[in-house]
């Protein structure tokens, strides 16, 4: 029960109202979301963590939780978002409960490099390199943009911000991956 | 809205763009060509962040067992029995359904589940992709094309089960219809399949199987026979 007040999903309703994951049915039917919501759970703790091990981790223990509190998520639609909240928290409890060593960048990058070279195009590999070398404060935004389709309201509400500093940091994460890779004019592009 | 602000909105959120700034980019080439470059630049972000994602149990057997326990917590007040028989379809229910490796079925919601999340690649459009990209992505999986499938309008080489696979779109009559092919996972018959509201087909092909997968069976079927045709496994 416990777990059930820490996250809260963002529609909060009474169980008998609209408990689409309550009962059998639904213990399969969020099983079956929590499958195809993998991937992007995998990959959004992977960009956090940049490692992983660490991101299946906290994959599994943020699943946990979700399968302690699913019966309180109103709403199916209300899963995605609520899931990547998880994620995130279990992803920062994590790092409360272990310190972890601080390892240098490039040292991340050799680490990580089978997962940063499996992609056969050599530009999509600079630019994972680049996303890497981002700091967290711009890569977490651009991922949950680019790769969750968040909105910057979302994004916003998510991180505890205000609408202008995600912007703010969404324009400077481009920025700085354009600088990192060399992209040409980009320098002329922002300064006109 | 002068260049700068226009930039600025552009460089940080490229989709969303106000009415002003659209009129703003129509009305200046430099800024229609800087968030031309953006939007490449996203492309290529999106790309990049789209690691592969194991296909190695999702939870070990230890998480499963822990979940088992959590589910018995949560009823604990009721009869033990009943308790103990929530936990183990509790944890049944998702090592089943979470597992990776597994039957046919699960090969069919994963494709299925992989549709989710390109969904632009779904458009329906006349604009083919570029030829190049899709022998450069075929042939990378050891596949040629001896004819035409159709109006090819998305290619990507994306990962599935632990495999780089081509994932095409295919523009029909119908509407399109997502084609993955699948070097590594073999099927020994034709099985159609219903999932979240696609149709789709998995079918022997070569030394694997190809994915179809549209709105309709017909569609899938007459969609599949013309791929099937269309491809030449070289290895």
């Amino acid at each position: 029960m416990r777990a059930s007040k820490e996250i809260s999903p963002p529609l909060t309703r009474s169980l008998y109202m609209n408990a689409p994951f309550a009962g059998k049915d639904g213990e399969t039917a969020f099983a079956r979301l929590c499958a195809e919501l993998r991937p992007d759970l995998f990959r959004f703790a992977f960009w956090l963590a940049r490692d992983r091990q660490v991101a299946e981790d906290v994959v599994q223990e943020a699943l946990l939780r979700a399968w302690r509190s699913r019966e309180s998520l109103g709403e199916t639609d209300s899963a995605k978002p609520w899931l990547l909240t998880i994620v995130r928290r279990e992803h920062a409890r994590l790092y409360e409960r272990k310190r972890f060593e601080t390892v240098p960048v490039d040292q991340l990058v050799s680490n990580e490099s089978p997962e940063l070279a499996v992609a056969e195009e050599r530009e999509v590999v600079d630019m994972r390199r680049a996303i890497f070398a981002l700091e967290t404060d711009y890569r977490e935004p651009l991922v949950m943009q680019v790769l969750l389709g968040f909105s910057t309201g979302e994004i916003a509400r998510e991180l505890g911000l205000t609408q202008g500093a995600v912007l703010t940091r969404l324009f400077r994460a481009r920025q700085r991956l354009r600088r990192d890779l060399g992209v040409a004019g980009s320098a002329e592009d922002d300064e006109s | 809205m002068n260049c700068l602000e226009f930039r600025r909105a552009a460089g940080a959120e490229p989709e969303h763009l106000t009415a002003e700034a659209l009129v703003h980019r129509d009305g200046c080439p430099q800024c229609a060509e800087f968030l031309k470059k953006v939007e490449r630049l996203d492309a290529t972000i999106f790309k990049a962040l789209q690691v592969p994602v194991d296909s190695r149990p999702v939870l070990p057997r230890a998480t499963r067992a822990r979940i088992a326990e959590a589910v018995q917590a949560s009823v604990g007040s009721r009869n033990r029995w009943y308790a103990l028989a929530a936990s183990i379809a509790g944890g049944v229910a998702v090592g089943a359904l979470l597992w990776a490796g597994g039957s046919r079925d699960v090969l069919a919601r994963d494709v299925v589940a992989h549709l989710a999340h390109e969904p632009k690649a779904m458009a329906i459009t006349s604009v083919p992709a570029d030829a190049g990209s899709v022998r450069a992505v075929l042939a990378k999986d050891g596949v040629r094309l001896r004819s035409n499938m159709g109006l090819v309008t998305y290619v990507m080489s994306c990962p599935f089960r632990g495999h780089e696979v081509p994932h095409l779109v295919v523009q029909t009559s119908a509407g399109p219809v997502t084609v993955l092919v699948l070097r590594d996972e073999k099927v020994s018959r034709p099985k159609t399949f219903h999932e979240q509201g696609y149709s789709g087909t998995l079918e022997p092909s070569g030394p694997g199987s190809i994915a179809v997968i549209g709105g309709s069976d017909e569609q899938v079927k007459e969609a599949a026979a013309r791929v099937e045709a269309a491809l030449e496994w070289a290895r």
